[in-house]
């Protein structure tokens, strides 16, 4: 069995395996740095700050795992009825939870309904687009660190990104969640296999007097954008990315019962304050 | 998927038993790291002595107050470098080593260990004197699996603020002149 851990997407990424095979290992943590690459609104050369920056002006050839991530964005914005979008960047901006890399302030912008795919890897905006990917890439990082595994013959083991995880193979793994009100404790949810769990909650973000990084997209200015919550949402489902993206919607709306997570065949946690 | 969920958890009870505390992973050991940041490489335990003025330069460019320790330094004959830190949060505890290539670039950054609990414990000498010198092989506390914790994304920045020390270490007291 190994263990390693490493800071990629700005938080703690932490695979382990039942077999040791460190090199299979180092390729998994290289897939999920190439996410980060390619999408960390942090970086100024990364491909999500160039179409921030150029969609609306150019057609854009983008990485395969780029448009992935776009479409299956788009694909739960259309499901949600809008509750999950990526354009808001530039309420992270404005709020000092994300870097600010140009002059937002006399544009009007676009959010993922508004990016157009030309070809499958070839995108373009009739707007200025602010995307935020922070949402979505940590669960997609976290499949394409299962599928590198798998592919390298690794037959179980779990990757989590910072608290959204996802086991795959043939045992079991017992889950616990941080409990909300103290999240230093741990509260077991039971066991899963071959599936993956993300979670949204504020606690770490109230201890640590920071602004809420949960938008409202339908948000007409700043003073209504951040959405203030103590309870801990989380979704189950099969590949991590959904999960991920589904926990937005659930902890908007706070309907454990939405229709989209039906749609995405996923289960949903809440746990109360 | 396949979920089995806790009956207890679902009827809201899970907490009547005694909690479960977050608590101490370790990962790798130093002589791991070494392999995982520098394979095919022999190092050299290499510690030098912090000044005071050392010491205040690396606070200032990281606001870390807790003192850096001179002790966990290898070199490589290449001019690399392997610098083994922690960083003392008010919430957690994190031991990494950082790999520097000969030109000062970051090779890679590795989690040896990751020690959460309540604030003020991980502050205290003796609470942290329990966690050294144990190694990969020896479980501590509580559950001796690995834990399976889903929840809000932790932060790094305590991290972000260590590689920054390091890199200060490196310009004023490692890097060839």
């Amino acid at each position: 069995m190994m263990v390693r851990c490493q800071v990629l997407l700005g938080t703690f990424v932490e695979i382990s395996i039942d077999q040791d095979d460190s090199q299979a290992l180092d390729k998994a943590f290289a897939a999920v740095k190439q996410i980060q690459d390619l999408m960390g609104f942090h970086y100024p050369v990364s491909e999500l700050s160039q179409i921030n920056r150029w969609a609306h002006q150019v057609p854009l050839k983008i990485h395969p795992w780029t448009a992935q991530v776009l479409k299956i964005a788009q694909e739960v914005h259309k499901q949600s009825n809008g509750l999950f979008n990526c354009g808001v960047g530039h309420r992270l901006v404005s709020a000092g939870l994300l870097p600010r890399h140009m002059n937002l302030s006399n544009h009007q912008l676009g959010g993922i309904e508004d990016v157009h795919f030309l070809d499958s890897e070839l995108i373009t905006s009739p707007k200025p687009l602010c995307l935020d990917l922070g949402g979505i890439a940590k669960g997609f990082a976290v499949d394409k660190a299962v599928e590198s595994l798998i592919a390298h013959g690794i037959k179980s083991g779990c990757v989590n990104a910072g608290g959204d995880l996802r086991v795959f193979g043939q045992s079991p793994r017992s889950i616990q969640i941080r409990n909300p009100v103290a999240p230093m404790e741990l509260i077991d949810i039971g066991s899963l296999q071959n599936g993956a769990i993300a979670t949204s909650g504020l606690y770490f973000t109230n201890r640590d007097q920071q602004q809420s990084h949960i938008i409202n997209p339908f948000a007409q200015d700043e003073s209504e954008a951040h959405i203030n919550f103590s309870d801990s949402y989380s979704i189950l489902a099969n590949e991590c990315v959904y999960a991920d993206a589904l926990t937005k919607v659930l902890a908007l709306s706070s309907a454990i019962d939405h229709p989209c997570l039906n749609h995405f065949s996923a289960q949903a946690i809440r746990i109360a304050a | 998927m396949n979920w089995k969920p806790n009956p207890f958890a679902i009827l809201g009870l899970a907490m009547l038993s005694a909690p479960i505390i977050a608590q101490a992973k370790i990962y790798v050991s130093a002589e791991q790291a070494q392999k995982i940041l520098f394979p095919n490489k022999q190092l050299t335990k290499t510690p030098i002595l912090v000044t005071d003025d050392l010491q205040e330069r690396m606070r200032l460019a990281s606001s870390i107050r807790y003192p850096f320790q001179g002790d966990r330094i290898w070199k490589a004959a290449d001019g690399s470098w392997l610098i083994i830190d922690e960083v003392v949060g008010k919430h957690e505890m994190i031991t990494y080593a950082v790999g520097i290539a000969p030109n000062g670039s970051v090779l890679g950054i590795e989690i040896l260990e990751y020690v959460e609990s309540y604030g003020y414990e991980v502050a205290e000498a003796h609470w942290r004197q329990q966690f050294a010198g144990k190694t990969v092989k020896d479980p501590i506390k509580l559950n001796q699996d690995i834990q399976n914790i889903g929840g809000a994304t932790l932060s790094c920045k305590h991290l972000t603020d260590g590689v920054k020390r390091v890199l200060v270490l490196y310009d004023l007291a490692l890097k060839p002149k």
